[in-house]
């Protein structure tokens, strides 16, 4: 790989890791319990735990925060699309 | 099962896992440190500890491979499964560290950033002995972080038990990496044949295994099922079911789990909410469907949990004719309650 493709690649990751740093530790202790209500009463050393996790995929938990998401979202899988019935399942109408 | 996040929730099992797991590798670098200072005693300490670190690593993600496999083939095999992702963490930490002390020891010397170093430093991708293996190492290495970082119940939850398996299944891309890092990197300098047939045989266990676990994972989905008129599909006879046990039957593009209790019969998804366990897979105790892999427990009428927890399973209208269970492939709701079918009825 030549030198300034590593350059570029490896000042590309710190950026992305220094937001989600600065990201996360809101994210911890106020965001993570928005999104998920179980994360609402968690102890402290749930919020120093995620904080790893969040710095990786903060640009998801962003988006969640500021849409305003209040609960984790349903799983997916064969019986419980199907259960949905046909008005809730688009992979019934053809749709998905 | 939790109403509040915690970092970990310990209990005995977890303890005693945990304890063997760093004993474990305690032994394991300590043996590695003083053989290797008595057989190779030119080599400095940080060498014997990069190779210790990294052997470890390369022993644990074996274990870790292992273990869904044999759980599939054999039951008594699923204590080691309950605390995985321990196991995972520990793995990630000893590979951390193999190649912490490897960027100090190799690229941290020079003026250039030591990861650029590391991308960088060799380009003959031609060459089988001077291959730049080490970005394979770091591309493994960001792989597992990703994977213990995401490891806690918050993340399962939050991204759904399909994407974050399908995540965590990069486990296997990783351990690609990590296999070609070893063979182009520490193998091209080895003189002794030990490290690469410990390779091999490594390797081989791994493939045999998930053959053997898919092989018969496989078996229970390829049987199909008449339906009747009224669409309920004859699934099996009541005796095919052991008490408090399940028959598991694919049906509507996912297994459904047919429990005998107490003179009753219940169906609900075989799908544990938590990790995607096989429901079906475990028994009903104190009255309620136990999940094999971490013990998440639903009640069979309705597929929910007790309360005060809130996890729910999609549930199947059942019926009991002459001794054979017909079971409605249409999922109710997670949670919907479903009369029993009686057997002696």
């Amino acid at each position: 790989m030549p030198v300034m493709l590593a350059d570029i690649l490896i000042l590309l990751a710190a950026i992305y890791l220094c937001i989600g740093l600065l990201f996360a530790i809101p994210f911890a202790f106020f965001g993570a319990g928005q999104i998920d209500p179980t994360a609402r009463k968690a102890t402290a050393g749930f919020k120093l735990i995620i904080i790893p996790g969040t710095m990786a995929l903060w640009p998801l938990l962003a988006f969640r925060w500021l849409k305003g998401v209040a609960e984790p979202p349903e799983e997916k899988n064969p019986h419980r699309l199907a259960a949905r019935g046909p008005e809730n399942n688009p992979a019934r109408e053809g749709k998905g | 099962m939790s109403l509040k996040y915690q970092a970990v929730m310990w209990n005995r099992q977890k303890k005693i896992y945990d304890s063997v797991l760093i004993a474990g590798v305690v032994l394991y670098l300590g043996l590695f440190s003083g053989l290797g200072a008595i057989f190779h005693p030119n080599a400095t300490a940080e060498t014997l500890l990069i190779r210790g670190f990294g052997t470890a690593a390369l022993l644990l993600l074996h274990i870790i491979l292992s273990i869904g496999p044999l759980c599939r083939l054999n039951p008594r095999f699923l204590p080691l499964l309950y605390n995985r992702r321990h196991l995972g963490v520990t793995m990630f930490i000893l590979a951390l560290a193999h190649g912490g002390f490897s960027i100090v020891q190799f690229h941290a010397l020079g003026d250039v950033n030591p990861l650029v170093s590391v991308l960088a430093g060799e380009t003959r991708y031609t060459s089988l002995s001077d291959f730049p293996f080490q970005p394979l190492g770091l591309a493994a290495l960001l792989i597992l972080f990703l994977m213990a970082a995401t490891s806690h119940d918050f993340w399962l939850t939050n991204l759904t038990p399909p994407v974050w398996k399908a995540l965590h299944m990069l486990v296997y891309v990783a351990y690609g990496l990590i296999v070609l890092h070893v063979v182009l990197g520490a193998l091209q300098a080895e003189t002794s044949p030990v490290l690469a047939a410990l390779l091999g045989v490594g390797l081989a266990w791994v493939l045999i295994l998930h053959l053997l676990a898919a092989r018969k994972e496989k078996l229970p989905d390829e049987k199909t099922y008449p339906a009747a008129a009224d669409g309920y599909v004859n699934v099996c006879a009541v005796s095919e079911i052991p008490e408090k046990c399940a028959h598991v039957a694919l049906i509507g593009g996912e297994r459904v789990a047919i429990f005998k209790y107490d003179g009753k019969i219940s169906a609900i998804s075989n799908v544990c909410q938590h990790q995607n366990g096989p429901l079906g897979e475990g028994r009903i105790i104190d009255g309620l469907v136990t999940c094999p892999w971490h013990g998440f427990q639903y009640r069979p009428q309705d597929g929910a949990s007790p309360e005060p927890f809130k996890e729910k399973v999609p549930t199947f209208n059942v019926k009991v004719i002459g001794g054979r269970v017909w079971v409605h492939p249409q999922p109710n709701p997670p949670g919907t309650a479903v009369e029993p079918a009686r057997i002696g009825e």
